[in-house]
């Protein structure tokens, strides 16, 4: 026998990816089963209160999650994130998750875990998770009920943790660091370091609202950090400031020199994965709520979003001049947030700049000290 | 250890697994825990691998498919049955194929 009869790779490493993308075949998706959370945190951009009868009749049933999945795993899905709000809030998560599963679909599941219970242990004992990213927004109960307002949630929360640790599953953290908790951002890298290795990430970049929700958006700019704040962060994180040095090498993303002049979209959205919310809207990626980018998968059917509407979205464009002189053409586009999705929810436009995202990545490229590169930006 | 094939044995793919074809490529996903080696372990078979697989319907036995490769491909029937069992056994050992059982 000359070559071996299987062969098997991780997710990561697997050659079929490249191939995939190349065919712009669809491996991987969001499913947020729900908006509604147990917690209310105060940078959530997308939570409803957990007993909002209006936002649960919305969400996609268990049957139209079933036909959804089926579409996906017929269009070459491999890998399902199911996410929320909570998604363990519903009472049909783990026949979600088994027949996600049953697919043969890789699942990671985006939770808070405090309301992880024996019976979700069990069964991802037998059936494996592919991993589990946990939020940590504080490592006291001041701090973490400080941004969640439940009384009570962070016993929770070290109560489910601690289940899903001890059961040995893959476990990253992730942390949002705010205004609320940047007192403890050391303590709480810390705390993620001690228990998991090398899968945490902290992020300080607070999306605005989904539903654009004027009051709710004003308290997630409050928690904002300064750009000055955000880039001592990274830079007191070698590792992380050391991958941004290497995305400012890159210099401008490959595909922004040789893609149409007015071009909007310049990443990723839409080449290998999509988003569905919890009422059946598909979007190119979780962020791009802007009306003209958003599927109702209830009046069509996910292939046809996939082969069609796609299509359609990836060739918007503006002609508008402010755009044209400024992030399409912009050198610090790797450092910066902006995107027409992000654009949108700031500004109510795919194609505006965003004065915030502008001031974060001049910082940056000024700590990187690739300040000489200018930005053509209007606002400076 | 239960990972002697034998020929006159009729195998099918076990419940733990699910098996996808993207892009002209058998895919094979663990869906139960001590499979692989990491969560997010995929499996894929050779050719040679995926010719024997398709056969493993659970009504044929390996000296079945034995026979029914013998005529389709060139090779000596001596390596084909080399490969059949050599399969089989690696698939036994990784719980990806279960032996029907005769009630
Ligand atoms: S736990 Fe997550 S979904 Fe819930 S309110 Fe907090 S950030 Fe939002
Ligand atoms: S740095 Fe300013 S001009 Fe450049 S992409 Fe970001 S928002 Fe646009």
């Amino acid at each position: 026998m000359s070559e071996p009869f299987i062969s098997s790779a991780s997710l990561h490493d697997f050659s079929l990816w490249k191939r995939m993308e190349l065919k712009r075949l669809p491996f991987l998706f969001d499913l947020e089963i729900t908006a509604r959370c147990n917690l209310n945190c105060r940078h959530c951009y997308i939570n409803l209160p957990a007993g909002d009868k209006a936002a649960e009749k919305k969400e996609l049933s268990l049957e139209e999650v079933r036909e959804i999945v089926d579409e996906a795993v017929s269009l070459g899905a491999l890998w399902c994130i199911v996410t929320g709000g909570e998604p363990l809030l519903r009472d049909d998560f783990l026949d979600i998750y088994f027949y996600l599963k049953k697919k043969g679909l890789l699942v990671t599941i985006f939770t808070n875990a405090t309301l992880v219970n024996a019976e979700h242990i069990r069964v991802f004992k037998r059936f494996p998770p592919r991993d589990i990213e946990v939020s940590v927004y504080g490592t006291s109960a001041g701090t973490y009920e400080k941004i969640t307002r439940r009384p009570g949630s962070f016993a929770a929360f070290r109560r489910g943790f601690e289940l899903l640790l001890k059961s040995g599953f893959n476990v990253r953290l992730k942390a949002m660091t705010m205004r609320s908790n940047v007192h403890e951002h050391h303590e709480i890298a810390r705390f993620c370091r001690q228990r998991t290795h090398d899968f945490y990430r902290f992020d300080p970049f607070l999306h605005l609202r989904y539903d654009r929700d004027p009051e709710r958006n004003r308290e997630i700019r409050s928690e904002r950090l300064t750009p000055q704040e955000i880039v001592s962060l990274e830079q007191s994180d070698p590792e992380r400031f050391q991958a941004l040095q290497e995305k400012c090498d890159k210099s401008v993303m490959p595909e922004s020199s040789s893609a149409e002049i007015g071009q909007l979209f310049l990443c990723g959205a839409g080449k290998a994965s999509y988003s569905i919310s919890y009422d059946a809207m598909f979007r190119l990626c979780a962020s791009l709520w802007h009306p003209d980018c958003v599927y109702d998968l209830r009046q069509g059917d996910l292939t046809d979003a996939w082969r069609h509407f796609v299509q359609r979205v990836r060739g918007m464009s503006s002609q508008r001049e402010e755009y044209l002189r400024s992030c399409r053409v912009c050198d610090l586009m790797n450092l910066c947030m902006w995107c027409p999705a992000h654009a949108y929810l700031e500004t109510g436009q795919l194609d505006a700049p965003v004065e915030y995202f502008c001031q974060v990545a001049h910082a940056r490229a000024q700590a990187l000290g690739a300040a000489e590169r200018s930005s053509p930006s209007p606002r400076h | 250890m239960g990972v002697k094939a034998e020929l006159g044995a009729t195998y099918l793919p076990s419940e733990d697994i699910v098996v996808r074809e993207i892009e002209g490529e058998l895919i094979i996903v663990p869906i139960v825990s001590g499979i692989g080696d990491m969560e997010d372990e995929l499996f894929t078979l050779n050719e040679t691998g995926r010719a024997i697989w398709e056969k493993l319907d659970g009504r044929k036995t390996l000296g079945d498919i034995i026979g029914d490769l013998s005529s389709e491909y060139e090779a000596s029937p001596g390596e084909i049955e080399r490969d059949v069992i050599g399969l089989a056994e690696e698939l036994l050992k990784r719980k990806m194929l279960v032996a029907l059982r005769k009630d």
